[in-house]
């Protein structure tokens, strides 16, 4: 059944410099790429997946050289080509679509123009004909008049797709596709793996996916080779390696990834009986905006409870962490925190007017930990500040002590107190982010995408660090995220959100056994994880659920409320 | 703190240029061979010798001396100036930036209006008006660069707001000025500094040019600006008079630029990516 290879690696050996040394990124990585076949190159950050995927364009990093091995596209070395040469290999022959689409497409030029370019520039016929074609292939809605927009006007998935229609305009023989979905949400990167499978059938390429997400490898590739610092180690077809892997590391990658089928529901916890937090018909409009960010939402959350919201970008779900935490301004509503000492406080007031008590008692914690300190002071320095601020201790003394005690409490050693966020790594820097969030002594922990930018053996132990906490300190969570897999096992109950309104709110085994809304029924779809195959439909706008303006949420059964839209199962 | 062997070559010379201007300037009235203001009729316009090495002016008053002591004056108010200018400069730039909408507008606005006076003239009508002491110089030249301080700052300052650690001390409830003290500041310092760099040179270009307008220093102290416009009638006779003050002050501004551009170079490279603290 194998042909001869379109593009082949041999003991391709890559470093770069690093001070007086040189640092090896890929060590002796050899792997081939069939016409029609997709290869996963999975690994964590650091691995040198992208190094290795770039390759195959002729493409190192400055500082960077081989020292060993070879690439050869179509027989031929492309580290030997001439300059000529190598620019018809690039994007004529070897054609890649980058991470983020909104960087990778000019702001200020057509979308069909840029696509337009990406044919004149191979020399290939760029009529408006073709060009529909292209974004007819790429399932774009309206192919005719869609190239006439610019890249703000389209949706991530859209400008994605955009990519990908450029990159397959020279119809090239091999497509290398780094972190494609990274930046999307679970229901448009289902849709775009789907997409990226339809093609590779029609027009017979060779497809190099570059991941992290072992999910994602599992539903659009044939083989998987798996690298850790460099090196490979294991590598085969997509069965079989997630299936049965034979290397440990494989298997630690497994178990951290987060999974929905397959493991059982996490247990039921005793739930406090009072209430912590409670939101009632929250309105929520940025300033001078004309439509609401969120509307009538409702929230309730129990002392040592975990409430997660969950919904794709621009549902609202942020906000309502912005909100609570007095940096948005809530319009229309009514919120109560009650503290430790059953004293109730209204959490409308933005944050400068709140008094101390209630700022130290709502705490948050970030998505992007590399944002979430300041890189010009000390970790202890970030600890310490909300120490003092609150009057939490006095002297130098006792604040050191304290710090290193909630250094210790978030699994870091002392030695950490004097580095600065720069020497730490991105798990070890969200520890930090949740050390200061402690510092406080909150009541009302917010969560908002802790784990998105990590990876999946660091957000697994993230993940378990919180629930510990939260167990320990009978903290109240409100867990943000848009990914329902990581949400199962640390929440107890579960909002789903859509366009600024709460469409289904459950305890977290009632949304995963019976989901009710269609929106969360699509959701659940579109979650890939490793060993699941099947994808929902490329085309990503068949499913667009719709909100009914006029609906309302109704309890379907106890504890499950759900808005009665079309398609949606209240009894 | 910085390393000198990581600078480059230019940096490091533009840097030996200031620090010997600025050296010479300071051990002047020690090491002047004659009083720069003395004059002796017999000796006027005299070519280099031994005893005047770089010859005399029309009074008969020695060049090198009056170079050596010339550059005191506009580096004192070069030095108050910009000092006072990057101040109040990063401190209107950051809060414009900190507290946004009206404020930013109406700050900017007023920003833009003084930058849209030529500097040369307003000093000229200030100094005009208030005389040359050297306190009104410092705050008219310190008025006219505020705006463009500010403006830069504020630019900086924005990305910085909008990273979460901002967001925490918001949420903490702490005042503005603690913010920009603790969490912006020293994200920006190395615009900052850069900056500093930047207008110090342009001010005493500026300071200089008002001494040859004849708005600066009074007549008998020794200033280049003044120098060159009193010498330049002479220029072929005795070219050291006017070439001299020329050279010192070139030496400072090109100097300046150099150090302020390296500076930005190696700032520019995060130094908080390379873990470096202080």
């Amino acid at each position: 059944m194998r042909t001869t290879p379109v593009a082949e690696l041999d003991g391709l050996t890559v470093s770069y410099r690093s001070g007086a040394g040189r640092v090896t990124v890929a060590q002796d990585i050899g792997f081939s790429l069939y016409a029609g076949r997709t290869l996963g190159l999975v690994g964590e950050s650091g691995s040198g997946k992208s190094t290795v995927a770039r390759t195959l364009l002729g493409h190192l990093r400055d500082g960077s050289r081989i020292d060993a091995g070879q690439v050869t596209v179509r027989g031929e070395d492309v580290f030997a080509l001439s300059g000529s040469a190598l620019r018809q290999l690039r994007g004529g022959v070897v054609a890649v679509v980058a991470q983020n689409a909104g960087q990778a497409l000019t702001p200020s030029l057509r979308v069909g123009a840029q696509i337009r370019e990406a044919l004149r520039v191979h020399g290939l016929p760029a009529d408006d004909d073709r060009v529909t074609e292209l974004l007819r292939l790429v399932r774009l809605p309206a192919p005719e008049t869609i190239g006439r927009r610019y890249p703000h006007e389209l949706s991530g998935g859209q400008q994605q797709r955009v990519a990908i229609a450029m990159a397959v305009a020279t119809e090239p023989t091999v497509l290398v596709l780094d972190e494609p979905t990274t930046a999307l949400d679970v229901i448009t990167q289902a849709a775009v793996l789907a997409l990226v499978n339809d093609l590779r059938e029609e027009l017979g390429m060779a497809v190099l996916i570059v991941s992290h997400d072992l999910g994602v490898v599992s539903v659009v590739a044939d083989d998987v080779l798996v690298l850790q610092s460099g090196r490979a180690v294991e590598h085969g077809p997509t069965p079989k390696v997630l299936g049965d892997p034979r290397e440990d590391y494989t298997r630690e990658l497994l178990d951290a990834a987060p999974r929905i089928e397959g493991v059982p529901a996490p247990e039921v916890r005793e739930a406090h009986q009072e209430l912590t937090l409670e939101c009632q018909d929250l309105d929520v409009r940025y300033p001078r905006a004309p439509r609401l960010a969120v509307s009538d939402f409702n929230l309730q959350v129990r002392r040592g409870e975990t409430v997660a919201v969950v919904g794709e970008s621009g549902s609202g779900k942020s906000t309502v962490a912005t909100a609570l935490a007095g940096l948005a301004p809530v319009e229309r509503g009514r919120a109560v925190l009650r503290t430790g000492d059953d004293d109730l406080h209204d959490l409308l007031a933005p944050a400068r007017a709140r008094p101390a008590a209630v700022r130290s008692a709502v705490q948050m914690i970030f998505q992007n930990a590399d944002l979430a300190l300041n890189p010009r002071r000390s970790i202890a320095d970030a600890i310490a500040r909300p120490l003092k601020v609150f009057g939490r201790v006095s002297g130098r003394a006792e604040t050191r002590s304290t710090v290193l005690r909630l250094l210790d409490e978030v699994g870091l050693g002392p030695e950490f107190a004097d580095r600065v966020p720069a020497q730490l790594s991105g798990g070890q820097r969200q520890r930090v982010g949740i050390a200061r969030a402690l510092a406080a002594e909150p009541t009302l922990l917010i969560a908002d995408e802790i784990t998105t930018a990590l990876d999946v053996s660091v957000q697994a132990s993230v993940l378990d660090l919180l629930a510990e906490l939260r167990d320990r300190r009978a903290l109240s969570c409100l867990f943000i995220s848009h990914d329902l897999a990581v949400v199962r096992n640390v929440a107890d109950r579960i909002v789903v959100m859509k366009d600024g309104r709460t469409v289904e709110t459950a305890a977290t085994a009632a949304i995963f056994d019976t989901p009710r809304h269609p929106y969360t029924r699509s959701l659940l779809d579109a979650v890939v994880e490793p060993g699941s195959t099947h994808l929902p439909s490329s085309d990503a706008d068949a499913r667009v659920v719709r909100l009914d303006p006029a609906a309302s949420l109704v309890e379907a059964s106890e504890g499950h409320w759900v808005r009665d839209d079309e398609g949606a199962v209240t009894t | 703190m910085t390393r000198l062997r990581e600078l480059s070559t230019g940096t490091r010379v533009g840097l030996v240029m200031v620090g010997l201007t600025v050296l010479l300037a300071v051990i002047a009235p020690w090491i002047s061979p004659y009083d720069p203001i003395s004059t002796n009729a017999d000796n006027a316009l005299v070519g280099a010798s031994r005893s005047h090495w770089l010859g005399t002016d029309q009074y008969g008053r020695d060049v090198l001396s009056r170079t050596l002591e010339g550059g005191r004056f506009a580096l004192l108010v070069s030095l108050l100036a910009t000092t006072l200018a990057v101040l109040v400069g990063t401190l209107v730039g950051t809060l414009a930036a900190y507290h946004g909408r009206w404020v930013d507008a109406g700050i900017t606005r007023v920003l833009d209006a003084v930058l849209a006076v030529p500097a040369v003239l307003a000093l000229l009508l200030i100094v005009s008006v208030f005389g040359n002491n050297l306190w009104v110089l410092v705050l008219a030249i310190s008025v006219v660069y505020i705006p463009a301080v500010a403006r830069v700052v504020r630019g900086a300052t924005f990305p910085v707001l909008s990273t979460d650690f901002v967001t925490a001390a918001r949420a903490r409830g702490e005042r503005s000025l603690a913010i920009i003290r603790r969490e912006v500041l020293p994200n920006i310092l190395d615009t900052v500094l850069v900056e500093f760099a930047m207008r110090a040179s342009w001010v005493v270009l500026l300071v200089s040019t008002l001494s040859f307008l004849g708005f600066g220093v009074n007549p008998p102290t020794p200033d280049w600006g003044l120098m060159i416009q009193e010498n330049r009638t002479a220029l072929t006779v005795a070219p050291a008079g006017t070439l001299a003050p020329i050279v010192t002050l070139s030496v400072l501004v090109v100097g300046l630029n150099l150090a302020a551009d390296g500076l930005g170079k190696y700032l520019g490279v995060d130094r908080a990516r390379r873990g470096v603290l202080r």
